[in-house]
């Protein structure tokens, strides 16, 4: 309900401070944390909520992190702690994908900020952090088969009660973390960042009041509400189907995975139901339905095209329906650490069926995979090094241009690191690090294409592991566009000279001096017929080598 | 005879001249349009006039410090030549793949992403060094000599040479270079190692890149210029104004073109440091409101801030420049109410054409501009010193059609909305700048120049709870005036990785005195005295792992250095991992060349404060009898209350009820408000 008085230049002031609350957070996270995954990566999201925890304004620069803290709050409030418990000075926290969250990696605190005795509105930070204990360091571990190896578990509980903090918590967070002087600064980043919030929001509250503040966070809900429903109003009512598959989860490495996406638009409402997506999975592919929802919401924002400020009012109009037990709403103790593999191709399937519904609009599909791999590099002396790796490849053709090569594209948005100073700190030496000729689809537009990445192991020995998909099954076309070409992951061994193929998931793959890895990043689909691509368009595709037929 | 210093910053409307008289002190500012075909005609033709106008010989100039954006237009309007990129085989897409990172987040279409080298003149050159500079694979002195051909059958006249570790060992690049004169002797050939020495493939081979495709531009540039000079009778050197807010040789200039690249706000950057010292006051927020950008500058503790990479057209520039932050708000940023009852302010803008409505020139949408007509805080009739009239009718029908009617709202209520929007756009971004520095707001002071940001320094001061704002003598000008005090600064670089401790000063010292060398061989052919060369040097350090450095000054003590990097990152990220030794990334030298600074500018003025007219403004919701006093007229001594309206030449300034205003010696006005 919205004050019928109100302002709109009030509204659209107080929005402005509101959407600097969240950006200041950020920048306190990004200013004062230890680690720098955290810094670099970006890995963090902040929020402002409403008294009653309705999402006003959001920061991130990566979309995975879209909706997660509204979905995870959602659930704190109804099946753990009611709002009524919710005290001056308390921060709730929790990482529990079962309790509304994602994987364990992510950390969510929630912090109510109060007005002369009255809750006027929360705040809240997700940090990924480095390691949350489990199998594997980073604690990815894609032998998981259980959530309980893949880290530890915090229920939604509060972690400082009326400003005193519960130390015990912490110390046993720390324990139970590889990397406690890391984590611990992270964590303390992470409370700045919610002191940060607060301050901002009483400053807020002070200048306009808790009934003229209140009022115009519903009305700034509402108008998000409203051009969310116009632009499904665009879109022509129906049912809409698609489906794209996952090649495995890691252990039953012969079983592909459906993604099923029924997008039905009503009016300015819509409904996107993944019934018929296959039943979870035994490796940690998997999704929670909170996952999926920000997967889902991603897909959705691609395929309109159109920045809306995120906030309740956005996800009013829309629904995802996903059966329990399944890679896209999984049950416990299904490990879910590697659920960007499920969550890239729910992005994937929304797109193809929004593609249905409004051709000429939605490009073929992006590569799809976070290319993640890694190498445990052994010195002479036993000491250890990783090097980590993220990479992209190419995305799908548009109906208007060409996708783009070797960009990030949907639900992650990364850097690559420089090879000069990978060099400098690593005992590893690069081959090869180019764009894939004839990796992207042929269409009337092309795919962007897929990039190649390769180095040779200067230290004595090493263990090799990647975390990788999209090489059976390949980006699709769109509207007779071609898909991609697939990835590819190779290994040329120093002793023999042989090359071996490696399958898409691998952990420790032994390496030793002299042998050469090489990653091949999928290309994007193509979009349209090939036969009616211009002819002064495959010139240039010839002319620089991006296809060479 | 007088001496004579000019500065010259063209602009694209205008080429702004400060032409001072070194033994005064005296400063005079001067304009005359731009003419974009050669902009050195507008210069000379400038020039010409001021010395008409001020009494001067040509023969009494001393010296010409230029700002040019020059090299900015010709990448922005991609009037560049064709040219071709040499690097290590393997590697040659590295300027294709880039970082990686979207700005926009949930886009189907990529952004687009500038490249000036297209794949088929990219060429693969036999060679690899490591890390450390060692030779793996010998220079194939062949796929050079093969690459020179086929560059030159493509029509390549600039070549780019960027090969894997250059910073560490340039003896690949400089073989390399060697082959391509003797094949191509008329080509323009950059090597990364002498462009951008520094760790980090993909932004040196762009910098490289950038400055091979500018050498031809530039030096043609400057060749017309000398043969104008020298036409006239101007036999005074010249020096171009660098994106680090010094300046250079043309002979410089024509090697390191790149070092030209947003050179734009260099000299307001430098005239606010130069204020900073005169005022006593060490903390500015130096903000530029024009047209269509709002760009916000800092002086911490007395010195502007130096970042050491940029973009332009988002390719990244990997050179010191000063540290800028620009968003999209200006008089021109245009009001609009979206379907769902949304008033937004900017980031579009009405820019110069069709600009705001009450220019008259075909603008429907309401812009910035239009509501400060509407609430009465511009004269109509003295818009740009009365150059043009505005029409203030069109301005309030299309604020009251496009914005008050479909919110509902009054007309006065509607534009004051507008205006305080636009206020905290601009107030976020200045929060956010110093915000993620640790800096505090409060512990700063505005300096307002550009033309539209008068009317909104004092609320922008308010918002961010800062207390005094300081607006300069003509703004105008201002950066011209900036130029006058630029020292010659040659940026030297050599990147080597290595951990900031005792057993690595050794080759720290080495390679400063390697720095040194080169640095005074520059400032020699400059011709600068010895007694005026000086050759500070910082390290940029950080943790092992680390994707950032801090850059720290070092003057030979390795452990006063590193406590000062621990310090720093203390203050900017509020931790610091005191136990662990830094690593060295980068070494730096501003080898910095003293040109003679001019003495303080005497200012005359009346103290008696002579209000010229009353006139109704809405100021604070409600319309007001308020006084408009000239700028002309307020000498140190003098003083007044807010409300009132400063006109002067080229901007209008409010000063809102509760603010006080008075006069420094210098002619700055500072004026100072409560905030709770």
């Amino acid at each position: 309900m919205s004050a019928p008085e109100l302002d709109p230049v009030q509204v659209e002031i107080i929005r402005n401070a509101l959407v600097a609350a969240a950006e200041e957070m950020g920048v306190t996270i990004w200013r004062t944390s230890r680690s720098s995954v955290v810094r670099d990566l970006l890995d963090y999201s902040t929020c402002v909520f409403d008294a009653d925890g309705g999402a006003v304004g959001q920061s991130t620069a990566i979309p995975m992190h879209l909706n997660s803290m509204p979905s995870c709050l959602a659930e704190i409030l109804a099946n753990h702690i009611p709002i009524e418990e919710w005290e001056d000075g308390d921060i709730i926290i929790t990482n529990d994908p079962y309790a509304g969250g994602q994987h364990l990696s992510d950390i969510q605190t929630f912090k109510p900020v109060f007005h002369e005795g009255k809750r006027i509105a929360i705040a809240g930070v997700l940090v990924h952090h480095l390691d949350v204990g489990g199998g594997a360091a980073g604690s990815y571990d894609p032998s998981a088969t259980e959530i309980q190896q893949e880290g530890f578990r915090i229920p939604p509980l509060k972690i400082a009660e009326r400003g005193k903090r519960n130390e015990a918590v912490v110390k046993l967070l720390l324990r139970n973390t590889r990397e406690p002087a890391n984590v611990g600064g992270d964590f303390a980043s992470q409370l700045a960042a919610l002191e940060t919030g607060t301050a901002n929001l009483k400053r807020v509250v002070k200048r306009y009041g808790p009934e003229l503040l209140s009022a115009a966070m519903a009305r700034i809900q509402d108008q998000s509400e409203a051009a969310m429903r116009a632009m499904i109003r665009d879109v022509p009512d129906g049912v809409y189907t698609f489906e794209d598959f996952l090649d495995d989860d890691g252990i039953d490495r012969d079983i592909q995975r459906r993604i099923a996406v029924k997008l039905t638009i009503a009016g300015d409402g819509m409904e996107i139901d993944l019934t018929g997506s296959s039943p979870q999975a035994k490796g940690p592919v998997n999704c929670t339905l909170a996952m999926s929802y920000s997967a889902a919401m991603c897909g959705v924002l691609m395929s309109l095209g159109t920045e809306i400020p995120a906030n309740a009012g956005c996800y009013r109009p829309a629904t995802v329906k996903a059966p329990l037990g399944t890679v896209v709403n999984c049950r416990a103790p299904a490990p879910v650490a590697n659920r960007m593999a499920v969550g890239h191709r729910v992005v994937n399937a929304v797109m193809g069926a929004f593609h249905q519904a409004i051709p000429g609009r939605i490009p073929a599909a992006y590569y799809g995979v976070s290319y993640a791999t890694s190498m445990n590099c052994i010195h002479e002396d036993g000491s250890r090094q990783v090097y980590f790796d993220l990479e992209c490849g190419g995305w799908g053709g548009h109906p208007d241009e060409d996708g783009a090569s070797g960009f990030s594209c949907g639900l992650h948005n990364i850097s690559n690191a420089p090879i000069e100073m990978l060099e400098n700190s690593l005992p590893i030496q690069f081959q090869e690090y180019g764009l894939v000729p004839d990796s992207g689809g042929k269409g009337r537009t092309r795919g962007g294409l897929g990039l190649a990445r390769a180095y040779r192991l200067e230290a004595p020995s090493g263990v090799f592991a990647a975390n990788l998909d999209r090489f059976k099954v390949r980006p699709y076309g769109l509207a007779g566009g071609e898909p991609g070409q697939p990835g590819r992951l190779t290994v040329t061994r120093a002793a023999s000279g042989e090359t071996e193929d490696l399958p898409s998931k691998v952990s420790s793959v032994p390496a030793v001096k002299g042998d050469v890895f090489r990653l091949q990043t999928a290309g994007g689909g193509g979009y349209g017929d090939p036969a009616e691509r211009g002819e002064a368009a495959k010139a240039a595709d010839r002319e620089n080598g991006y296809t060479r037929a | 005879m007088a001496a004579i210093r000019i500065a010259v910053d063209i602009g694209g409307t205008f080429t702004d001249l400060q032409i001072l008289n070194e033994e005064t002190g005296a400063a005079d500012a001067h304009k005359v349009p731009t003419t974009p075909a050669d902009p050195s005609e507008g210069l000379i033709a400038g020039i010409l006039e001021a010395s008409d106008r001020f009494g001067f010989a040509l023969a009494d100039i001393r010296a010409i410090m230029h700002g040019t954006t020059i090299a900015t237009n010709a990448v922005l309007e991609r009037k560049l030549p064709d040219g071709a990129l040499l690097m290590t085989e393997g590697f040659t897409d590295v300027l294709e793949i880039g970082r990686h990172f979207r700005s926009v987040v949930y886009a189907n279409k990529a952004e687009e992403r500038a490249l000036l080298i297209p794949r088929s003149r990219r060429y693969p050159i036999g060679e690899r060094l490591r890390a450390d500079g060692s030779v793996e694979r010998a220079l194939d002195v062949e796929s050079v000599r093969a690459a020179a051909r086929k560059a030159a059958e493509a029509g390549a006249k600039a070549i780019a040479i960027c090969l894997l570790h250059a910073y560490a060992n340039p003896e690949h690049e400089l073989a390399a270079a060697r082959i391509v004169q003797e094949e191509l002797p008329d080509a323009y050939v950059s090597c990364s190692h002498a462009v951008s020495p520094e760790i980090r493939e993909f932004e040196r081979a762009s910098t490289t890149v950038l400055n091979a495709l500018l050498m031809p531009v530039v030096k043609t540039y400057l060749s017309k210029l000398r043969g104008r000079l020298s036409d006239t009778g101007i036999a005074a050197p010249v020096y171009l104004v660098q994106s680090n807010g010094g300046v250079t040789t043309p002979e410089t200039a024509g090697e390191q073109p790149a070092r030209l690249l947003l050179s734009g706000p260099a000299g307001g950057a430098r005239a606010a440091e130069v204020l900073s010292a005169e005022l006593g006051i060490g903390n500015l927020i130096a903000v530029d409101m024009g047209g269509t950008s709002y760009d916000v500058s800092i002086v911490d503790s007395g010195a502007i801030r130096l970042v050491t990479e940029g973009k332009v057209d988002g390719l990244p520039v990997r050179l010191p420049m000063i540290e800028i932050r620009t968003i999209g708000a200006g008089g021109g940023s245009i009001a609009r109410v979206d379907e769902t009852g949304r008033l937004y302010v900017g980031p579009e803008s009405a820019g110069a054409t069709p600009g705001p409505v009450s220019y008259g020139r075909g603008g429907t949408q309401p812009a910035v501009t239009d509501a400060n007509v509407a609430l009465g805080r511009i004269d109509p009739d003295f818009f740009l010193g009365g150059a043009m009239t505005l029409d203030v009718d069109g301005a309030r029908k299309a604020l009251s059609k496009k914005v008050a009617r479909p919110l509902a709202l009054e007309d006065g209520p509607a534009a004051d909305g507008i205006v305080a929007i636009a206020t905290t756009h601009m107030a976020s971004a200045i929060r956010l700048s110093l915000f993620e520095k640790g800096l505090d707001p409060t512990d700063f002071a505005l300096i307002s120049f550009g033309g539209a940001g008068g009317l909104h320094a004092c609320d922008t001061a308010a918002e961010i709870g800062a207390t005094r704002v300081v607006f300069p003598r003509d703004p105008g000008t201002l950066s011209a005036w900036g130029m006058l005090f630029s020292d010659v600064v040659h940026d030297i670089a050599r990147s080597r990785l290595m951990r900031a401790e005792a057993a690595n000063l050794g080759e720290v010292q080495s390679l400063i005195a390697e720095m040194k060398a080169d640095g005074q061989e520059a400032l020699a052919r400059d011709g600068i005295p010895e007694g005026e060369r000086s050759y500070p040097v910082t390290l940029d350090l950080r943790y092992p792992g680390q994707a950032y450095e801090i850059g720290v000054p070092f003057d030979g003590d390795l452990a006063a250095t590193v406590t000062a990097f621990h310090d720093a990152h203390d203050k900017q990220y509020a931790h610091a991992e005191r136990h662990v030794t830094p690593e060295i990334v980068t070494l730096r030298m501003a080898a910095t060349g003293r040109l003679s600074k001019p003495a303080a500018r005497p200012f005359e003025g009346g103290k008696e404060v002579s209000v010229k007219a009353r006139r109704p403004v809405r100021l604070a919701g409600a319309i007001r009898e308020t006084a408009i006093v000239d700028r002309e007229t307020l000498g140190p001594g003098a003083e007044l209350a807010g409300p009132a309206i400063i006109e002067e030449a080229h901007s209008t300034l409010l000063i809102p009820p509760g603010w006080r205003l008075t006069v420094h010696p210098s002619g700055a006005l500072i004026a100072e408000g409560d905030t709770a």
